[in-house]
C-alpha cells in the first residue's frame, strides 16, 4: 500500500501505518526518544512567526518544574476502559493489516462509549490517513488536539498527523509548520523523561 | 381420451336425424355427455392455466419486504454507568425473560448485585455475533465487572441485541410487513400445534380433506348458516396468497382446485413454511402483521426461537380471527382462545402436564398496547427515512427488506416523550391554556457524533401525524443570540466578555423605508455599557440588535451556515433576534457544534444499512470539520453558562443539581407563538419547541415554557455536567461579576475595586483570548470595563492579529 511506505519516512515514525518491517508502534503506546533540540535554539514557543491560517497561536506554557513529577498520560492505557483498550486493540490488528474500514467502525464504537477520549480521535486519524481522508484525518488530529488539552505528548503525534495529512493534500508549508509545531511538543514532552 | 367418445355420439346423432322421432331421451343424454366431455376439457385447462399461476407465485419472489428499522444495540462494558434495575428493565422490553437456568438465550438470572445474561445472538453491521452469556456486578447504579460466563473466546463489551423499531412500508398499499422465517427456526410446536387446532389431517390430506367439509357442512346446516369454513391449512394459504374474500361457491371451488394443485407440486414442509410466512396476525394501525417471524417480535419482542409454550398457543389462536382475538384489545377473549388452544396441545400430547398447567396460568406476555410497534416512533423513522432519501430508492427501501441499524436510544426517547406530554399538559394548567391547545418538538443528540438519541415530534407518544420536529419551520427568537455573540467575539481585538454594549433605543431605517425599532422584553434600555456576557445572559434585544448591525448581518448569516444551518436567510436587521424560521432539528445542529467545541458534525440517526442478509451497504462514518475556533467556542459556552446562573436560564436549577454545569439559551417569538430553549451538557445536546400549530399567540416564553421542560429531559438522560477547561488560547482571570443595571457603574463598582485584594472569594474565572486580555485588568477586578478601559488590548500591536486573518 503506497501509504504504508509512505508513512515510515515521517520523521519521529510514530504511525499504526508504517506496518512494514516490524510491529509498528501506535501513537502514545511506545513513543520514540524525545528528539534533540536542534543545534540553534528553537523559537521561544508563543512567539513564533505569522502563523498560517487555520492555526491557533498556542499560547503554550512550558512545563514548570512541578509538572514532571506526574506527567500526562502518553498511552491510551493510562486513560482508557477495559472496554475501549479492547476495541483499540482489535482495531490495531485491522489497521496493520490495511483493513481501515473495520478499525475505523472500531474506534468509531470506541468513541460512543469515550466520546472525550483524545487517543482514540488521533487514532481514528490516523486510519483516515489510510483511508486517504487527509482533511479528515486532520480535523480528528485538531479535535484530538482540543481533548487533550495541554498533553505535550498527543499533542506532538498529533502534529505530525497533520504534517503527513498536509504533506497528502500537497500542503508543503502547512507540513512544514506542522513539523514545527511537533518539533515544539517534543521538546516540551522532554521534560517528563 | 375426452376426444373419442365424442366423435361416436355425433356420428350416432347424424345417423338419428333420418329417424328423428326416435328417442328425445337419448338425445338429451348424449347432449349432456357432450356437455361433461367440453367441461372436462375445460376444466383441465384451467386447472393448467391455474397451475402455472400457483407456480410463478409460489416460486417467484413471493412477498416484498419492508425495510427493518433497530434501535441502537446497547454496549454492555465495566464502567458503564447503568443501573441493574434499568437494565433489566431494558431487558424486558427487549423480550428477555428471567429464567434461572439460563439454557435459552434471551433469559437473565438476577441475583444480589449481579445479573448473568444470555445474550442473543445478532447479525449486525459488522458481522455475525454468536450468542454469549455473561456475568455483570453492579455497584453504585453502575456495572463495575463485566466477564463472559461461557468458554467463547474474552470479552470486554458486548452489544445486547438492538430493539426493533419499526419497518418502512410503502405509504400506499395494504401496508404489508413481515420478517421471513426457514421451518427449521420455528419451534416444533407451532406448527404442530397449529395442525392439532386447524387441520389435523394436514400430513395426510390432498389439499381438501372430504371429513373435514363434511363436517363443517354438517355444523353449517345446523345452524342454518356458514359457521364453518372446513378450509385445510393448504385451501388457507391459498385464499390468502391468490384469491379475494369473495365466499361464493365458485370461490370455494377455484381455492379447493388450487390447493390440490399446490399438494401436487409441493412439499407439505413447503407448504406449512410459506404459510406460516404468509399468515395474517394484526394490525399495527396502517400496518399489517404477516407471518409468525413478525408477529413473534410484535407481539412478544422476541425471537421465534425463544417463544414460550402460551406464546406459541396464542399466535395459533390469533390466527383464527386477528381483530376479534387481538390480545391487547380484547386480552379475555385472547386468553380463553389461548386456554383452549393450549388443552388442545395438551391432549394432543404436544406439551407435558406441568407445563400445560403452567402455560394456562401465565399472563398473556403481549406488552402494553403499542409496545414495539412502529407507533412508537413515528418522528424517527420519518427522520431515517428523510436521512436515506437520496441514498436509496424507496423501492429498495420498502422492498428489498434492508436492514436499517440507527442511533435511537429507545429508554431516552421514553423519557423525553414522558417530559415533553406531562410538560406541556404543566404548562397549559399554569398559564390557563385550554388542554390540548399546545404541542411540541424535542431532539437530544450526543453531541460528539452527532447521533440524534431521541426524536419527539408531538406530545401524543406514537401519534403519526405532522413532524414537529423536522417539519415545523418556527420563528426561533433569542435562540439565535448566541450566533449573534459568536460572529462578535470572532474578532477578540474588538469584542471580549466584558465589552460594554449600547442598549440605549434604536431605530433602524430599512431599505424598504420601515422603521425597526427592537424593543427589550422589559421594554426598558439598560444604558449603555452593559457588558457583553451580560447583555446575552439577560437576552437584551437592543445590546444584541446594535452589536449584530456592528458586526454585520451578512457575518451572522456566515456564522450560521458555517455551524450547520443550511438555508439562506434574508439578510435583514431583525435576524440578529431571530426572525428566521427554523426547525428544531435544525437549531439543534447548530447547538450541537457549540457543545462539541466548535467542530461540525452533521446529525446522523443511521449508523449503517446492510441488505436482509447482512451484508454491509453503508455505514455512517464519523467526520469532522472546526469550524469555530476552540477558544473563541469556550468563551461562547462560559457566557451560555451564565445564562443559566445568573441570566434567563436560572429556572433549569429548579430542577437540575447546583452543581451541574449546563450551558443554554432560551428563546420566544412574538406574542409568545414559540417557546424555545436549546442547550446542551458534556455529553447530550437537548432542543424543546412548544407552541400551537395554528401559531396564534399563547404568551409563551422560552423560560416559563420550553425551560422546566428541557430541564426536566436533562436530569432524566444521564446528561454529564460539563468540563470546562479553557484552550490553550484562552486565559482566564477571577472577576467579580458585579454589573447590574442602573448600578453607577464609575462610583460603585469602582469604590469597591480592590485590586491586588486576595480577599475575592467571589470572584469567578472569567475566560479572554490570551493575546487579547483587556489593557490593565487584573485578578478581583469587576466586570465594569467601562470607567477603566474601553477596549482589548492587543498583544500583536505591529501585525494583524491571527484572528482577522482568518475570518477577513
Amino acid at each position: 500500500m503506497h501509504l504504508r511506505m509512505l508513512l515510515p519516512t515521517l520523521a519521529v515514525g510514530m504511525l499504526v501505518l508504517s506496518g512494514c518491517s516490524q510491529m509498528p508502534s501506535l501513537p502514545g503506546q511506545q513513543l520514540p526518544p524525545p528528539a534533540k533540540p536542534k543545534a540553534e535554539e528553537p523559537e521561544p514557543i508563543g512567539k513564533t512567526s505569522p502563523l498560517p491560517p487555520a492555526e491557533q497561536p498556542e499560547i503554550t506554557r512550558p512545563p514548570t518544574s512541578a509538572k514532571p513529577s506526574e506527567p500526562p498520560p502518553r498511552s491510551p492505557k493510562e486513560v482508557s476502559s477495559s472496554a475501549v483498550m479492547s476495541l483499540i486493540d482489535s482495531a490495531d490488528k485491522f489497521a496493520r493489516e490495511g483493513e481501515w474500514d473495520r478499525a475505523a467502525a472500531l474506534l468509531e464504537r470506541a468513541l460512543n462509549i469515550e466520546p472525550r477520549n483524545p487517543f482514540l480521535y488521533q487514532r481514528l486519524a490516523a486510519v483516515r490517513l489510510g483511508q486517504k481522508q487527509p482533511q479528515q484525518a486532520e480535523a480528528l488530529a485538531g479535535k484530538s488536539n482540543s481533548l487533550a488539552r495541554r498533553n505535550p505528548f498527543i499533542r506532538g503525534d498529533n502534529w505530525e498527523l497533520i504534517a503527513e495529512a498536509r504533506r497528502l493534500s500537497g500542503n508543503a508549508s502547512g507540513q512544514k509548520k506542522a513539523m514545527d509545531k511537533a518539533e515544539q511538543y517534543r521538546l516540551q514532552s522532554a521534560a517528563y523523561q | 381420451m375426452a376426444k373419442k367418445p365424442r366423435k361416436r355420439p355425433q356420428a350416432r346423432k347424424r345417423k338419428k336425424t333420418v329417424k328423428p322421432r326416435g328417442n328425445w331421451f337419448r338425445r338429451l343424454f348424449a347432449y349432456l355427455f357432450l356437455l361433461a366431455c367440453v367441461g372436462c376439457v375445460a376444466l383441465a385447462g384451467y386447472a393448467i392455466y391455474l397451475d402455472g399461476e400457483i407456480r410463478a407465485r409460489f416460486e417467484g419472489a413471493r412477498w416484498t419486504l419492508p425495510a427493518k428499522v433497530y434501535a441502537k444495540p446497547q454496549d454492555l462494558y465495566a464502567g458503564l454507568e447503568l443501573s441493574r434495575e434499568a437494565l433489566i428493565q431494558r431487558l424486558q422490553r427487549q423480550g428477555y425473560r428471567p429464567d434461572d437456568s439460563l439454557t435459552s438465550t434471551g433469559t437473565y438470572r438476577s441475583s444480589g448485585n449481579t445479573l448473568d445474561i444470555h445474550v442473543r445472538a445478532f447479525s449486525y453491521w459488522d458481522g455475525e455475533r454468536p450468542a454469549r452469556k455473561i456475568r455483570l456486578t453492579f455497584a453504585a447504579g453502575s456495572i463495575t465487572e463485566f466477564k463472559a460466563m461461557d468458554n467463547g473466546e474474552d470479552l470486554s463489551l458486548i452489544r445486547l441485541d438492538p430493539l426493533l423499531i419499526g419497518s418502512i412500508y410503502p405509504t400506499t398499499g395494504a401496508g404489508e410487513d413481515r420478517i421471513l422465517v426457514q421451518l427449521d427456526e420455528v419451534p416444533d410446536m407451532l406448527p404442530a400445534g397449529l395442525i392439532a387446532v386447524e387441520d389435523k389431517s394436514f400430513m395426510s390430506h390432498w389439499g381438501i380433506s372430504i371429513s373435514g367439509i363434511a363436517r363443517a357442512a354438517l355444523a353449517d346446516l345446523k345452524a342454518g348458516r356458514i359457521v364453518q369454513g372446513g378450509s385445510t391449512i393448504t385451501q388457507q394459504l391459498v385464499k390468502n396468497f391468490y384469491l379475494d374474500n369473495e365466499r361464493t361457491l365458485a370461490r370455494k371451488a377455484k381455492e379447493a382446485l388450487m390447493a390440490i394443485l399446490l399438494e401436487l407440486h409441493y412439499s407439505k414442509a413447503a407448504i406449512m413454511e410459506t404459510y406460516l410466512n404468509e399468515v395474517y396476525l394484526g394490525q399495527d394501525g396502517s400496518r399489517a402483521i404477516h407471518g409468525i417471524g413478525l408477529a413473534s417480535y410484535f407481539y412478544f419482542r422476541k425471537p421465534l426461537s425463544e417463544l414460550q409454550p402460551s406464546n406459541i398457543a396464542l399466535l395459533v389462536a390469533i390466527i383464527k380471527g386477528p381483530s376479534y382475538y387481538n390480545p391487547r384489545r380484547y386480552p379475555e377473549r385472547a386468553r380463553q382462545r389461548r386456554n383452549l388452544v393450549l388443552d388442545i396441545f395438551y391432549e394432543e400430547g404436544l406439551i407435558g402436564e406441568q407445563a400445560w398447567r403452567e402455560a394456562k396460568a401465565s399472563d398473556l406476555d403481549v406488552g402494553s398496547r403499542g409496545q414495539a410497534t412502529t407507533a412508537r416512533y413515528p418522528a424517527f423513522i420519518d427522520l431515517v427515512k428523510h436521512q436515506l432519501r437520496g441514498q436509496y430508492d424507496q423501492a429498495d427501501l420498502t422492498e428489498e427488506g434492508l436492514r436499517i441499524f440507527t442511533t435511537l436510544d429507545p429508554s431516552l426517547q421514553a423519557i423525553v416523550q414522558r417530559q415533553l406530554s406531562s410538560g406541556l399538559d404543566a404548562v397549559e394548567e399554569a398559564r390557563g391554556i385550554e388542554a390540548g391547545k399546545l404541542e411540541g418538538a424535542a431532539v437530544v443528540t450526543s453531541v460528539e457524533g452527532g447521533h440524534v438519541l431521541a426524536f419527539v415530534g408531538g406530545r401524543k407518544a406514537g401519534y403519526a401525524g405532522f413532524n414537529r420536529a423536522l417539519d415545523a419551520r418556527r420563528l426561533i427568537g433569542s435562540t439565535i443570540k448566541p450566533f449573534v455573540y459568536l460572529a462578535a467575539l470572532e474578532q477578540p481585538r474588538k469584542y471580549n466578555v466584558l465589552t460594554p454594549l449600547d442598549d440605549s433605543p434604536l431605530s433602524v431605517q430599512l431599505r424598504n423605508g420601515d422603521v425597526w425599532q427592537p424593543r427589550n422584553f422589559s421594554r426598558r434600555s439598560h444604558g449603555t455599557a452593559v457588558p457583553l456576557y451580560y447583555a446575552l445572559a439577560k437576552s437584551y434585544n437592543i445590546a444584541t440588535a446594535r452589536l449584530a448591525l456592528d458586526v454585520g448581518i451578512p457575518n451572522i448569516i456566515d456564522t450560521l451556515q458555517r455551524l450547520g444551518y443550511p438555508e439562506q436567510p434574508l439578510a435583514v436587521p431583525s435576524v440578529s433576534l431571530g426572525a428566521v424560521n427554523m426547525s428544531p432539528f435544525q437549531v439543534t445542529q447548530l447547538y450541537n457544534t457549540i457543545a462539541a467545541d466548535g467542530y461540525y458534525t452533521p446529525l446522523t440517526s443511521i449508523n449503517a444499512v446492510t441488505t436482509a442478509e447482512g451484508e454491509p451497504l453503508s455505514r455512517h462514518q464519523l467526520s469532522l470539520k472546526q469550524v469555530v475556533d476552540s477558544g473563541t467556542n469556550f468563551i461562547l459556552t462560559w457566557i451560555m453558562r451564565r445564562i443559566m446562573h445568573q441570566g434567563t436560564g436560572t429556572g433549569a436549577y429548579n430542577v437540575l443539581p447546583a452543581d451541574m454545569e449546563v450551558a443554554g439559551k432560551t428563546g420566544t417569538s412574538d406574542g409568545g407563538r414559540d417557546a424555545w430553549f436549546a442547550g446542551f451538557t458534556d455529553n447530550r445536546v437537548a432542543v424543546v419547541w412548544t407552541g400551537n400549530d395554528q401559531n396564534e399567540p399563547m404568551n409563551l416564553t422560552g423560560a416559563t415554557a420550553a425551560l422546566p421542560i428541557w430541564a426536566r429531559i436533562i436530569k432524566n438522560i444521564d446528561a454529564r455536567s460539563l468540563m470546562p477547561q479553557p484552550p490553550e488560547n484562552v486565559a482566564t482571570l477571577p472577576l467579580r461579576l458585579i454589573y447590574a443595571p442602573g448600578r453607577v457603574a464609575y462610583g460603585d463598582a469602582g469604590a469597591q475595586q480592590m485590586r491586588y485584594s486576595r480577599e475575592c472569594d467571589d470572584a469567578i474565572l472569567v475566560p479572554f483570548i490570551a493575546s487579547h486580555v483587556p489593557n490593565g485588568l487584573g485578578r478581583c477586578d469587576s466586570d465594569i470595563l467601562s470607567w477603566r478601559s474601553s477596549g482589548p488590548r492587543d498583544d500583536n500591536n505591529d501585525e494583524p492579529g491571527w484572528f482577522e486573518r482568518l475570518f477577513r
